[in-house]
């Protein structure tokens, strides 16, 4: 013991010793300006793991710079660049939702940057002053378990009215929208179905919520919670659906309201004072390509793809076949705060009848 | 960040408590003891008083004031304010309770398959997270195996209920293993002289032996509490529409990218753990426990009368029927695809954790943690040990920094984390420290997540120390002093060796925990840094419940093998000397 406790602190002693004095190194790693790319980049990416393995490595071997990544959700993103202004640890972010790229632009944690491949884009999937630009699109949909809908007698909603059903009272799983985009995303396609009008937009809400089991915190759960057979629907993004059917939770299905669904955005853009700000461009400009949105279907995300020429995947959603509405994510930000509150005063406490 | 500039903001701090022996406990302080002190207030204040103050001052910004007011304004927020109140009181009752009738049942009971039932009683101190929780769904949820599936019931296991069930689950093993010591180091010769004088064994439990531990009660509750509203991962899974400080708090910081709501919600959070804290001191200070006096000591009668068995006996073994269940559960999920929705045997989750991604986790995330667990359980003893024996000024205030490790929710240390280490510690021209945390730091941001394993599971060594502690009687320090020994030396030879079921107990726990924590670590871990918790995470995002479900079985199989390897080198070297 007597050996242990001398071991450990001259242990801390050492380290501490090593730890000071040392000389400071400001000076900023010349970038390679122009011509070959070189050095290491670091990307927060917002997707799945195998999405983020699979395009880092394809871009190291194409490039030959070295690129790791860091699986964050966007909220912890925007946390840990804001922690880190100055000395960012990350050069690109990669995947997660525009409203996350909204606010990280805000906070001015993104550099402005209007990439060359982004100009077939369409406008409605990109920054308008380029600070990031879409390199997916989700849209929201209905995940039902179909043995959990027959036991109810109950068909496939197609209507966000067949949600409302008294036969579904306790079997509808949602998030709660202050907790999670894609519960916001609910919300905010109520009012834009209803011409902006946000009163009626809650009194959806208010019908829907008889129907609600619970509210969950994560946007992602209520497909698991539907997949478990504990409802017998979950609201949430379609892709996400489909994902969990392929990875086993078989009695799955997906369908979309006709009257018109809302959708998310996720985003690609180069982080403000990059130590590599020339390989983060070329990573943007190269996320933005149709041969590196192809990726996606190959390693199970199936996200509608921003790129008109990269290949279509039957298990994405066909934008012919399902109505979005036109969702004005400026507004929806601005309204964000104010409406949540409502929910949660007005909505969430209320007794299920 | 210098000791200098922060040291008096809590030295003065601290009102001198009403301690009875005040006199005889304290021995004047010597040198090295006083550098001893510097040095664990220097270590505290790095690991986390500077990173709680650089994440604290958020709260009291504009947005954080914001939330701040309405805290108790709004009704939403006070029902939050309740539940979690409310959370930390059951499951510090339950565990509590649980652990004292597992402790009673190994120390004073007799029956065969001791050795098995302590075992079951450990298993639950690795509790990957999800793995219960998601157990607990998969077996008595809506849909459950059990409670479905078997007995037809259409019951919903989110919110309180469930909640109660996985945390008093998951933490009781602390409460066990301190009040179990406790039991053990209680003086026979107290037993045997009420026997004599004719009480009967439940005069004698109630009247004897409770009384005795009431420190070991106060101190498992408060760390239950503690541990109960700070925990992150568990509400997140089963907690349903139950909203807790510690929720709200991630909501903010993931949901609507408020730093600073977040560290207002986080600073609320710390003040009931600071009450139950302040109340838990108060209490057992009152009382004189000391029972190892260093004089000899006769042996245990153990309870053989059905009477007293059964009843015990009964309950302790339902519980670890429950436990096994769930471990069983988690083991049996790791050969399936999705239990409870595929439940077709395949080995590709093993393979998967073992020869593909995840392997390189693995092996990160055991070194670190082991790198992690003897620091804290060293610094744990010794920061008990000044506690109770050397600090009188400022002790209760250092028994708190101690354990704000454990009170503050992981999400904001981890934030706090990033915004202290993320850059080089320079003052003027020179660099005291290097930039610690975060991809372009030393050693690729691992020595962070070895400060996050350590301040995260220190406090559990420091409060079974304290308890331990707290029995043995100060005239064995003061005979050893007046013999001449140093401070250090009294610790070393005396003290130590009669606290080593409890250093035995914080290593153990220190090592659990560093393994299983995952909150703080999501704001640090760089690409060279790949922790097995945060893979859990994202295999239980992507839906690979097997996946996950493996990597828990591994990261159990892993912590189980160490803390048997600890078991062996830090074996109490007297063994049965009071049972013989």
């Amino acid at each position: 013991m007597k050996r242990k406790i001398a071991l450990s602190f001259a242990v801390v002693a050492s380290a501490s010793l090593a730890l000071t004095g040392c000389v400071v190194d400001t000076s900023p790693k010349a970038a390679a300006a122009g011509g070959e790319l070189s050095g290491n980049l670091t990307v927060a990416c917002g997707a799945m793991e195998d999405w983020c393995q699979a395009m880092t490595e394809a871009f190291t071997e194409k490039t030959g710079v070295k690129t790791s990544f860091v699986r964050l959700s966007s909220g912890e993103t925007v946390a840990r660049l804001n922690a880190g202004k100055d000395s960012p640890e990350f050069d690109v972010w990669h995947g997660g939702p525009a409203d996350g790229y909204g606010a990280a632009k805000k906070a001015g944690l993104l550099e402005q940057y209007e990439s060359p491949n982004a100009s077939v884009i369409p406008d409605k999937y990109k920054d308008a002053e380029g600070y990031w630009a879409g390199v997916y699109v989700g849209a929201l949909g209905f995940c039902s378990n179909k043995a959990g809908l027959e036991k109810l007698g109950v068909g496939v909603p197609t209507s966000w009215n067949d949600i409302l059903d008294n036969k579904l009272k306790g079997q509808v799983s949602t998030a709660h929208p202050s907790t999670s985009g894609t519960a916001f995303t609910t919300l905010w396609t109520q009012v834009t179905l209803n011409n902006g009008n946000e009163d009626a937009g809650l009194d959806y809400m208010r019908k829907m919520h008889n129907n609600v089991l619970q509210y969950s915190k994560s946007g992602t759960a209520p497909g698991q919670t539907a997949g478990r057979g504990e409802v017998a629907v979950g609201l949430v993004f379609s892709h996400d659906c489909v994902k969990y059917k392929e990875a086993g939770m078989t009695d799955l299905q997906v369908s979309f309201p006709k009257e018109g669904t809302g959708y998310e955005v996720g985003g690609v853009g180069v982080v403000k004072n990059s130590k590599n700000p020339a390989a983060a461009k070329a990573y943007v400009d190269w996320a933005l390509t149709a041969e590196a949105q192809d990726l996606g279907p190959t390693v199970g995300s199936y996200q509608i793809l921003t790129n008109p020429d990269a290949k279509h995947d039957d298990r994405m959603v066909d934008l012919d076949e399902v109505k979005l509405v036109d969702y004005d994510f400026t507004l929806a930000a601005a309204e964000k705060s104010k409406l949540t509150k409502r929910f949660d005063a007005e909505i969430a406490p209320q007794p299920k009848e | 960040m210098s000791i200098d500039t922060l040291q008096p903001a809590t030295a003065p701090a601290a009102p001198p408590l009403p301690a009875k022996r005040a006199g005889a406990k304290f021995s004047k302080l010597d040198t090295v003891t006083k550098l001893v002190i510097a040095l664990v207030v220097g270590i505290l204040l790095l690991l986390i008083g500077y990173p709680l103050i650089r994440i604290l001052t958020q709260s009291f910004s504009p947005e954080g004031r914001d939330t701040l007011g309405q805290i108790l304004t709004s009704a939403t927020n006070r029902g939050v304010l309740l539940n979690t109140v409310a959370l930390g009181l059951v499951v510090g009752a339950v565990g509590t309770c649980i652990g004292f009738a597992f402790a009673y049942a190994q120390a004073r009971l007799e029956f065969r398959g001791k050795r098995i039932l302590h075992l079951i009683a450990l298993l639950p101190i690795v509790s990957p997270p999800f793995a219960v929780a998601t157990a607990v769904i998969s077996l008595f949820g809506r849909s459950g195996l059990i409670s479905n599936k078997l007995l037809g019931l259409d019951y919903n296991i989110y919110g309180l209920t469930g909640l109660t069930v996985v945390l008093g689950l998951s933490f009781f093993p602390v409460a066990y293993m301190n009040l179990l010591g406790m039991l053990r180091s209680l003086d026979p010769a107290m037993d045997e002289a009420a026997s004599n004088l004719g009480a009967s064994k439940w005069k004698i439990f109630r009247s004897v032996t409770i009384p005795m531990l009431i420190p070991g009660f106060a101190s498992c509750f408060l760390l239950l509490f503690v541990e109960a509203i700070a925990d992150l991962a568990n509400p997140l899974v089963i907690g349903g529409d139950f909203t807790v400080l510690s929720t709200r708090a991630y909501i903010a910081i993931t949901g609507e990218y408020n730093v600073a709501g977040g560290a207002a919600y986080s600073l609320v959070l710390l003040l009931p753990g600071l009450l139950v804290f302040l109340v838990q001191r108060y209490w057992a200070e009152r009382k004189s426990v000391v029972s190892v006096t260093g004089k000899p000591s006769g042996r245990v009668n153990l309870i053989s009368s059905p009477l007293g068995r059964i009843p015990l006996l009964t309950i302790v073994l339902l519980i670890a029927a429950l436990i096994v269940t769930i471990y069983v559960t988690v083991f049996i999920g790791a050969f399936t695809k999705i239990l409870g929705v595929n439940n077709s045997f395949t080995l590709a989750n093993y393979q998967y954790v073992l020869a593909g991604i995840g392997s390189d986790a693995m092996f990160t995330t055991t070194i670190l943690a082991l790198i992690a667990t003897p620091i804290a359980g060293v610094l744990g003893m010794i920061l008990a040990w000044l506690i109770v024996r050397k600090v009188k000024r400022g002790r209760g205030v250092l028994d708190f920094m101690g354990m704000l490790g454990l009170a503050v929710p992981g999400t904001v240390l981890g934030i706090g984390y990033a915004l202290a280490f993320n850059k080089p510690f320079i003052i003027g021209n020179i660099q005291l420290l290097p930039a610690l945390a975060g991809g372009g730091a030393i050693l690729g941001g691992a020595m962070a997540i070895v400060m996050v394993y350590v301040i995260r599971s220190m406090p559990s060594g420091q409060r079974s120390g304290v308890a331990a502690l707290q029995q043995i009687d100060p005239a064995i320090d003061e005979a050893s002093t007046s013999l001449g020994a140093s401070g250090i030396t009294t610790f070393r030879t005396i003290t130590l060796p009669l606290i080593r079921p409890a250093l035995l107990s914080g290593l153990t726990y220190a090592f659990a925990r560093a393994m299983t924590t995952l909150s703080p670590i999501i704001f640090i871990t760089t690409p060279q840094t790949k922790i097995m918790t945060s893979q859990i995470l994202s295999e239980v995002d992507a839906g690979r419940f097997g996946n996950a479900f493996a990597y828990c079985t591994i990261l159990i199989v892993i912590v189980l093998s160490v803390i048997g390897l600890m078991n062996l080198l830090v074996r109490d070297p007297r063994p049965k000397t009071r049972t013989r």
